[in-house]
């Protein structure tokens, strides 16, 4: 257990050399936070009426049973998602993409037979150990996964009773035909998008040619209206970050129901050349944040920050996230794995291009035997406990220190921070700062606390 | 969700303290490059 050092939060009750609640400043005029960094339990007091005792006892009464649920969720899951990438090649090349160059201009495709294999392989391997009622998800994702829809889709129609299916697009390929066949057989799409104009846009998302896409994609966007299995990713870079309100503004007006504001994974140097400053990121997220909220308060229609919803859900309920790159060790290699298309198996997609980090070959190895490889260790051994700098702060479970590729290809180790601390910390503040207020509702969907239960409800409704 | 009127927020009580936490039995699955909130879409 961490011992309070320093108190960080002006009119913070003091806490004792052993106190496991640590001070977090979280900026708010009234509230100050207290967070037990282990188990991730938090309390926010007022401060000018000190509680005393009260949150103290109530993290007392139940650590044992929330220090059980961090380590379940840190140390025991077993994989229920594959991120399928059926095909090398890209007909974009975006300036941020992990996937090296070479292999988007000139890669190998798999065969319609090669994915079902791959998929009753995949079957076979989820069935030991699934949950009774719950289904794997398979991702396709890319590279431009339609660059091959017969072969994907040959796939979904034959096992779709027993997986989830998603799609992971650039939009340019999504036809009528193919936004019907997705739509009717519940497909799961993402489409990606950086900017609310094509001048923006079509900065960092460009085809070989240099031919922008933003056409293309307000298409889909326009063809999937009213479609509730769908979102828009948005990258934030240097390139869009002043357009970054105006972006919420172009999805809601669009009605798309959820969108990801997602930090460019510094993986690879191009990505790293595109990136926005810590800072600057973080400013201009939570400015477009709060316009989501406005155009709520305006319409009654939500637009869902998906990623920043999961921030909020790692706080209210740790177990009920959806997204596993804000939790250490990451989702990467223990609750999902990334399939290539000659078959190798590596932790996250975010390592596809990243040769050492192969643990072995859906054809030649049992998923079992790849999940203990050496390189998938590397990769689920990361605990942010072991990184310099977040084994001392008090929201390294709301944040997980992502992302290991990162850290390891652009600061040179697994025990290095990635390349957003700042921001990371900044998403915690304002999430802290929205549930003082009690407006954090408004950024989560709705039902997304359906199967939870109460395991601590001090001072709300 | 899909309302299209107006939300008028309630003033809030600001209570002397806050903690809340809810539990379930863990499920997550995504990576940042997609995500699927919904358990299961309607089709």
């Amino acid at each position: 257990m961490t011992a309070t050092k320093t108190s960080m939060a002006e009119g913070v009750p003091a806490t004792g050399p052993l106190h496991p609640l640590q001070p977090f400043d979280i900026g708010h005029p009234a509230y100050a936070a207290l967070i037990e960094p282990e188990t991730a339990f938090w309390g926010l007091e007022r401060k000018d009426a000190q509680s005393g005792r009260e949150l103290l006892d109530a993290y007392n009464a139940k650590a044992a049973a929330f220090s059980a649920e961090m380590d379940m969720l840190r140390f025991h899951l077993k994989p229920t998602a594959v991120y399928f990438n059926p095909t090398e090649r890209c007909n974009l090349n975006c300036s941020y993409c992990y996937i090296p160059d070479t292999m988007r201009r000139g890669g190998e495709n798999m065969s319609p037979a090669r994915v079902l294999e791959s998929l009753e392989k995949l079957h076979a391997y989820f069935s030991g150990h699934m949950a009774e009622g719950r289904l794997p998800q398979v991702i396709f994702h890319g590279a431009e996964p339609l660059l091959v829809r017969e072969a994907i889709f040959a796939g979904i129609e034959a096992y779709g009773d027993r997986f989830r299916f998603g799609v992971q697009t650039n939009g340019t390929l999504l036809d009528d035909s193919a936004v019907e066949f997705l739509t009717s057989h519940g497909v799961g799409i993402g489409l990606s998008l950086d900017g609310p104009v094509a001048a923006v846009a079509d900065r960092t998302r460009r085809r070989w040619n240099g031919d922008g896409v933003f056409e293309h994609v307000t298409r889909a966007i326009d063809k999937l209206q009213g479609y509730p299995g769908y979102n828009v990713i948005c990258t934030m870079t240097s390139e869009n970050l002043p357009h970054l309100t105006a972006m919420v503004e172009f999805f809601h007006d669009r009605k798309v129901p959820a969108c990801m504001l997602n930090v460019t994974r510094c993986t690879l140097p191009g990505a790293r050349a595109a990136r926005g400053d810590d800072q600057d990121v973080a400013r201009a997220y939570i400015a477009a944040l709060e316009r989501t909220h406005d155009l709520y308060l305006n319409t009654g229609r939500k637009l869902v920050v998906a990623n920043f919803a999961n921030i909020l859900i790692a706080i209210l309920a740790p177990t009920a996230r959806r997204l596993m790159c804000d939790i250490s060790p990451c989702g990467g290699g223990r609750s999902f794995f990334a399939l290539a298309t000659n078959g190798d198996l590596f932790p996250c997609s975010e390592f596809i291009g990243l040769p050492d980090f192969i643990g072995g070959n859906l054809f030649e190895h049992a998923i079992g035997d790849v999940l203990d490889s050496p390189a998938f260790r590397r990769v689920t051994g990361r605990k942010v406990e072991d990184v310099a700098g977040c084994d001392v702060c008090p929201i390294r479970h709301f944040c997980g220190s992502p992302c290991p590729a990162e850290a390891h290809e652009m600061n040179g180790g697994m025990d290095r921070k990635g390349a957003f601390c700042h921001f990371y910390e900044e998403q915690v503040r304002y999430a802290l700062r929205l549930i003082a207020d009690g407006r954090h509702e408004d950024f989560l969907w709705d039902g997304w606390d359906e199967g939870t239960e109460v395991a601590c409800a001090i001072g709300v409704g | 969700m899909n309302k299209t009127t107006p939300v008028k927020p309630s003033p809030q009580p600001k209570p002397a303290l806050i903690a809340v936490r809810k539990t379930c039995d863990a499920e997550g699955t995504g990576l940042s490059h997609y995500v699927l909130m919904d358990k299961q879409v309607k089709r």
